[in-house]
Parts: C-alpha cells; structure tokens; sequence
C-alpha cells in the first residue's frame, strides 16, 4: 500500500517526461537510422546514412573545434573560478559578495550578447575608446572570431563554475592550510596539496556545469562567431532547418547526447563519494540564485 | 545556512589571500562591464553606437510606440508563471513521493529527472520540435508552455528533495502517531515546512523560463514569441535601438526585484 | 505572516490564471478572425497591415522569417499553423509537391488582372497560378559605401579584393552565393552540373570567402548600417531600412552586371488554414495599385509584379526592373539539391 502511494505521488511527473522528455529523444534515436526524405521528414526505411555522413570531414572537423572551443573555454572559467570561489568563501559579507556574481546571470543571456557586440564591435564602445586615446585610427577587429566565441562563452559561464566552487571551498577547513604552512609547506604548496584535493568534487561539479552548456552552444557562435566559429549546435540547427536533412541533425544531437550525459555518469559513477558530491552541489548551487544566500 | 562554527572560527584566521579578492573584484568588474556599456548607450541619441549626446528618447519609443514588444513581454510573463505552475505542483509531488516512500521505480525517478538538465539545449530543442511534428501538435503558446514546463521539472524536483532531504522526519511519525491521513499530512506539516524549497523552485522555474532563448527558438510557432525571441529578432534586424533602454530596464529590473527577493525569501526561510 | 501567505496564495493565483490563459488562448484561436501572415523580414510595410486591419475589421499576427529553407522548416515541422506565407519561386514548386498549399480561387481576386502578364509567364513552377499569386520579382545585390569604397567595378569580383577582407559579408543563404558564383563563372543558377557546381564552390572558398567577415542573412543590414562592413551582399530593402535616412546618398545598391538568381516570392494559402476567405481578401488587398504603390514606395522598390501601381509610385527605387535582365529565377532542382548542399557545407564549415 506504501509503495503504491509513493508511485502515485511521482507518476504525474513520471508521465510527463515520459511523454515529452523521453519520447521524443526515442523519436530522435528513430529518425537517425531512417533515410532522410526529400524535402525534409524522414522517409520509413532503414539507414546508416545519417552516421555514416558523419565520417565527413566538415563535419569532423567541426565536431573537433567545438570540443576545442569547450575545453579551452572550462579550463579558463575554472582558472578565473577558483579563486573567485575561495575569495568568496573567505569574505565576512559572502552574501553580498555572492550577490554581486549573480546580478549580471540575472539579465537575459541574449541582452548579455548583445552587450558584448555592442562592446567589441568595429563601430562599438571599445574601438570608440581606442580611437579617443589615438591608440589606433582603424577599428581593431574584435568580434566575428573564436576568440571573441571563448571570451563570451567564458563570461556567461562564470557564475555556473563559481557558484559550485565557492559551495565546496565554503565546507573546506580552512585551519588545514595553516597547519600544512606550519609543516613547512609554501603558501602555494599548501593550496596545490591540501585545498585542490579537498575540493575535487567542487571543480568536477564547476567543470561539467561549464563544459556540457558551451558544448551544446547555439546562439554564442551564431551571434559572436565569424567564419570559423561553427560549432556543433549550429550544425545541428542548419541540417534541421536548412538543409533539410532531419537524420543527421539526429545522429548528431545523439553523439552530442550520448557525449554529455556519458561525461556525466561516468565521473558521477566512478566513486560513490564523488557521485554524491556531482549529485549534490547541484541543489544547493541552486539555491543560492533566488535567495542570494546558501 | 551558514554553518555557525564556520563564521566564528574564521575570526582567527587571516583573511582570504589579496590575489584571490583582486581576482574576484577583476571578474565582478568583467561581470559588470557589459550592463554598464548598455545603460551608457541608452541615453545615446544616435542610432549607431557612437555617442551623440543625452537623450531620453528610447525610453520613450519602448513604453510608447513598441507594442510587439509588450506583447512579447505578456507572453513571456504567462508562460513563465504558467510553466512555473505546472513544473512545481508536478515536480513537489514527485520529491514528497520519493523522499517519503521508498518503491522500485524511485531510483529511475531520480535519475530520470536529472537528465533533463544535463541535456544541451539544442537537443531537447530538437527532439521537441521532431517530437511535436510528429504528433501533429500545432507550434505556438501551447508548445512552448509545454518545453518550459519539461526543462523546468529536473530544477523543481532537485530544489523541492533537497528541502525535504533536510527535514526532520520524526514530525511526521509524531502526527502520523496523533492519527492524521495522508492528505492532512501533505497539507498540514510536509508542504508547509517545504515551502521555501517550493518557493525558490518557483521562483527558480520563472527565472529560467523567462531566460530561455533556443529551446522556446524551436518550438514556438504563430502568436507564441517571447520577449527573448523579440530581443533575438531586435538584435539581428530592426532599426530601432530601442533595445538598449530594454536592456537598461531588464538590468534595473533584476537588480529592484531581486535584492527584496532574497529578505522576503530569508524572513519566509527562517519562519 | 498572514502578509507572507497571501502573497504566495497571489503568486500561485497568478500562475493559475497565467496556465488557463495559454490552454484558453489556444483553443479559442480558431473561431477569432485572426489572419495568421509568416513573411519576410521587412517584406510588408506596417503601414499596409494597418490598413487592412481597419478596413477587415480584423488582427494580423505577423512573424518572421529570414530565408525560404527556415520557413519551410518550421511549416514542414509545425503543421499548417498560418494562413498565408511568401515563398520564393522553387519554394512554391515543393510546397505544391508536398502537398501543403490550398488552391486559390482567382475568381475572388478582382486585382489579379493588375499583375504584368510578363511576371505571370515567368511561373512556371506553378503553371496557371493555380496556388500562388505573384508578390514581388526582384533580385539580391550588392551594397558599398562610398565613403569607404571609392572605386570597384560593379561586379561580384569585388568579393575577392584582398584589401576590403573583413569589410565586406554575403548570406547566408546557399541558393544565393552559390547563385551569384555560378552567374559569375557564366553558368545557369539552376545546374546540376556537378563540376560547374564544384567549380562555385572552389571559388567561393578560395576566393571570395577568405575576405569576408561572415555569412549572415539575417544581421547583414545591421552589420551595414552600423560600419562594421563596407560591402554588403544582400536585399535592397533590409539595408535601407537600417541605414539612416541622411546617408542615403553614402550607399550604392547594385545587381552586378554578371547578373544573379533573381527571385519571384508568390503570396499563397496554406492547407489548414482557418480564414480562405479572409486570406483572399490579403492577396486581393495587396494588388491595390495605391497599396502595391505604397508597398513598393516604402521599401524602394521598383513596381515589378503590379501595371497600374507604377503609375502611381512617388519615391524612387533602389534598383530598376531591367537591371534584372541578367538574373535568372531559381528553380527546385529536386534530388539534386544534395550537390549543393555538400558544396555549401564545405564552404559553411570547412577551414
């Protein structure tokens, strides 16, 4: 009888994902082993096709600079996290330190873009600042390159990384560091040896938080991206909506797919402990948006 | 929730290194830069970015002559706290199922949830406009109602079994004791001691719905644009730079709304 | 406390009602006389909707799209959500093949006469107009800034000077650049040839492409009017709606001399639609000389598809109908199309 009251309290939700999170993903796997149908549509016939065009080295290389893009994009938001994080945690006004981290995530991430064209345009702020302090008489090209693509994706990401971090450096001992500083360790040797290892779950949280939102990233290289900014969600919008090819755009939201949440449960899974702590940071991350506190 | 020991053992300990606190300033400057740069421009009289001179007249084409983009506006608001309706009655009742009960599905439940979430937006995009296709569900209002209401579930139910995972469970076996049923059990102790967990998924489902940008991009069809689709739309065509006294309004906006949030949010936590 | 639990009981209140207004909003849509119009971005003058809106006595929802694949896409995708959208030429061909279009009663249509016999000749991807009525004939040119750029050749070589590289951007759209190349190597926009086809790409790629900003179609006229480029492919309309007024006389429009894919955009009726009657009132309404005049006034166009409203246009237009002598229409080129798709891809994506 207990069991069966439990059940009917998660059904709803149950039914809901079923129908419209796990259905449609089924629809997704379907459509990429079907033959792709003239003027878009599936036609019912059995293919690899749209997994064998993804052996094309467009596609490849694509798939190669968006994992590059997201990597070098993690790496520097977690390097500039970290010690946002730790400064944070270390502060006596952490709510207000914390609110100021959010405000800015608050504003719409499209009206953020459009700062950021507004900022590094030809005709834009800093270009217009250049040419005051005649350091240059033509515009410094700033936008329209991967560069400017990493800079941006690094700026809306931040508080997703520093929002974990500071929860996990928050927990953190702090009196550890004294004693490995009286044991002879170095300032540095004492935050490599004794702080990192302690916040290892921290930075796994911060790092998929980061990387699996910039490897599915649409409107960041739409918008910011030049001619060699294309990255994967891009593509996937472009066999969707242009070329018409809805297997391929499948088959590639399917690799996308099984790479991210592979990511996710395989270091999730690798040790209970760690499980938890990826599991757990996540909430309470949350919980700091709306009331600016933990 | 500070931890108590927490704050009062830091007093003897030396404060965070300068690097870190020059860091963090550095990164709240970066944070800040762009909101700064919209506010400046939407005083500009030009069209263009270059400067000429201080006006109010964007400001006036935004509350006066922009009626597309109050209609946005409407839509984003209805579907932001009609999604957040829906995703918080489903989703608390899913966390009060699995943190009470203990059945076989409860671990595909949980994991379940959390897929959703870990999911890049351009898939589940995807898979709902396929999805929606297929089924022959016309785009518009509705569609989007329903993706909101989807990606928004996992950050309910995540909120909602945190709150309860902190609960004190022996306040339910007491009233269970005295003889209360299930439904005044529900109504009577579990979901008023987690409702700060519910409001903040409220809140935080309204919050992601009136962000949201590329799923509600696939799914949305005639009479169904938001105020992200106006602000896409405003960004790539159309003259006016209207948008930057949006933005300005936006960026006030959050900063007016959230900071009472939060007291009124930590008055309702510790009550 | 009793405060703080009515403003939740509010906020929950104000959920609640928020929820039936989407489920009521969409279920009521049918019975309302709403004319649901899925156009061109800058493609009808807010102007005319007004107008009609006043005369009908009725709402226009207006959305936008910024090339044929994405509003075919959505169409294909959604169902027939809308009454009436503007497709080009190839575009109407395989809307009739896949079925999604209503045939039009052209004995309602009291204005179809006003349309030039010679545009009516030219679609034969709908022979008789039995689905699509003629909107605009027109073409894609080039956009420079003479302030910037003093002398070129007007011709689409001047994508592969080195000196203009990062100031000048072209659509994103494949029929048209690979249009413009094709014209440009003297071959038909329409080949199927795959070498000809090859031979466009090769010179997009290593021509054209390694001096351009990016393809945009959709923020190209922004890019334009605010300096970022100097040199713009793209539609006459979008770029003088962007760029003020005072500097008119700054832009030069042209269609270069190679000529390229010109595009005949027809008005028709989507199957499913819930207003037929109403839809035809729009097309009919459209073809008003006074209102095609001021359609073609606001956007700078030369009167193409319309004989009596030439007479009444005032303004000037940006380009003349002969300057299309050169172009030719684009045409659905079927199973073919997966050529061009793979060339586009390269250029898209590749280094």
């Amino acid at each position: 009888m207990r069991k069966q009251v439990g059940l009917l309290y998660t059904l709803p939700q149950i039914l809901w994902l079923v129908v419209f999170f796990a259905a449609p993903l089924c629809i997704i796997v379907m459509y990429s082993f079907l033959k792709k149908g003239l003027y878009g549509g599936v036609e019912l016939q059995f293919s690899l096709e749209a997994y064998t065009a993804m052996a094309n080295p467009n596609i490849v290389l694509v798939t190669w600079r968006t994992l590059k893009i997201s990597i070098i994009a993690t790496v520097l938001t977690l390097l500039i996290a970290l010690p946002c994080g730790y400064s944070i945690a270390r502060s006596k006004n952490q709510a207000i330190r914390l609110f100021l981290v959010i405000v800015p995530f608050w504003t719409n991430f499209l009206v953020r873009i459009y700062a950021w064209i507004a900022i590094m345009g030809n005709e834009g702020f800093l270009n217009d600042i250049l040419r005051a302090l005649r350091l240059t008489t033509e515009s410094v090209q700033f936008l329209y390159n991967q560069a400017a693509v990493i800079l941006v994706l690094v700026y809306m990401y931040l508080p997703y990384a520093i929002l974990p971090l500071f929860s996990t450096i928050d927990k953190f001992d702090f009196t550890l560091l004294d004693a490995a500083r009286d044991l002879g360790a170095t300032r540095f040797q004492s935050y490599v040896r004794v702080l990192l290892p302690n916040i290892k779950g921290g930075l796994v949280t911060a790092g998929l938080f980061t990387f699996v939102p910039i490897f599915g990233a649409y409107a960041v290289p739409l918008l910011i991206g030049g001619k060699d900014s294309y990255m994967l969600g891009n593509i996937i919008a472009d066999q969707l909506t242009k070329t018409r090819n809805w297997p391929l755009a499948s088959s590639i939201s399917m690799t996308v797919t099984v790479l991210t949440t592979g990511l996710v449960f395989l270091i999730a899974m690798r040790k209970p402990r760690e499980q938890k702590q990826v599991f757990d940071a996540d909430p309470a991350f949350l919980q700091v948006a709306p009331d600016g506190k933990r | 929730m500070l931890r108590k020991g927490g704050v009062a053992a830091r007093k003897f300990m030396p404060p965070g290194s300068s690097l870190s606190n020059v860091i963090y300033w550095a990164v709240i400057g970066f944070l800040f830069l762009p909101l700064f740069v919209l506010v400046f421009y939407s005083f500009n009289a030009g069209r263009q970015t270059t400067w000429q001179g201080f006006s109010f007249v964007w400001y006036q084409k935004l509350v006066m002559e922009s009626p597309e983009l109050w209609r946005a506006f409407t839509n984003s608001i209805v579907i932001a706290f009609g999604s957040a309706l829906m995703s918080t009655a489903i989703g608390t009742l899913a966390a009060v199922g699995t943190a009470r009960y203990s059945f076989k599905l409860k671990n595909f439940v949980s994991t379940m949830s959390f897929v959703p979430m870990i999911l890049p937006e351009i898939v589940v995009g995807v898979s709902l406009l396929i999805f929606f296709a297929g089924v022959g569900l016309r785009l518009g209002l509705l569609t989007v109602w329903i993706a909101h209401t989807t990606f928004n579930l996992p950050f309910v139910y995540l909120l909602v079994s945190a709150r309860l995972e902190e609960s004190d469970p022996s306040i339910v076996e007491a009233a269970q004791d005295l003889g209360a049923n299930e439904v005044q059990i529900l109504f009577r102790i579990i979901l008023p001691m987690a409702m700060p967990g519910i409001l903040s998924a409220f809140l935080t489902a309204v919050t992601l719905s009136l962000e949201d940008f590329v799923i509600t991009f696939f799914v949305t069809g005639p009479g169904g644009t938001t105020l992200p689709l106006y602000i896409y739309s405003m960004i790539r065509f159309g003259v006016s730079p209207v948008i930057n006294a949006l933005s300005a309004v936006m960026v006030a906006g959050t900063v007016l709304l959230v900071y009472p949030m939060r007291n009124f949010l930590k008055v309702f936590a510790a009550r | 406390m009793v405060t703080l639990r009515k403003m939740v009981l509010n906020l929950f209140g104000l959920a609640l009602i928020c929820t039936l207004l989407v489920l009521s909003g969409c279920k009521g849509g049918g019975q309302s006389k709403t004319l649901y119009i899925f156009n061109w971005t800058y493609y009808t003058p807010d102007s005319v909707i007004q107008k009609f809106e006043q005369e009908y006595g009725v709402k226009v929802v207006y959305d936008t799209f910024a090339s044929n694949e994405e509003m075919f896409a959505k169409l294909k995708a959604g169902g027939a959500n809308y009454d009436i959208t503007f497709p080009s030429g190839d575009y109407v061909s395989i809307m009739i093949k896949e079925g999604m279009l209503e045939k039009i009663d052209k004995s309602k249509l009291k204005n179809f006469a006003n349309i030039d016999p010679a545009v009516l000749a030219q679609c034969d991807f709908d022979p008789g107009n039995q689905y699509s009525v003629p909107y605009y004939l027109g073409a894609a040119g080039v956009a420079v800034d003479k302030t910037k750029v003093q002398s070129y050749d007007r011709s689409w070589s001047i994508f592969a000077r080195k000196e203009l590289a990062n100031r000048m951007i072209m659509l994103d759209d494949m029929r048209e650049v690979m249009g413009d190349a094709l014209k440009y190597l003297g071959y038909s926009v329409n080949t199927t040839d795959q070498r000809q086809i090859d031979a466009a790409r090769d010179l997009i790629n290593n021509a054209w492409k390694p001096n351009l900003l990016k393809f945009d179609a959709e923020a190209f006229a922004k890019s334009f009017a605010a300096g970022e480029v100097w040199v713009a492919q793209g539609y006459a309309e979008s770029i003088f709606a962007e760029v003020d007024k005072s500097k008119w006389n700054t832009v030069d429009f042209f269609i270069p001399k190679e000529g390229g894919p010109s595009y005949l955009d027809s008005m028709v009726i989507l199957k499913g639609s819930k207003n037929k009657e109403l839809a035809l009132k729009f097309i009919d309404f459209i073809h008003r000389p006074e209102i095609y005049a001021e359609f073609c006034d606001y956007f700078g166009f030369p009167s193409t598809a319309n004989i009596p409203a030439r007479a009444l246009k005032k303004g000037e237009s940006w380009y003349r109908p002969e300057d299309l002598l050169n172009c030719e229409l684009k045409k659905d080129v079927g199973a073919d199309l997966e050529k061009y798709n793979a060339a586009w891809q390269a250029i898209r994506v590749g280094k």
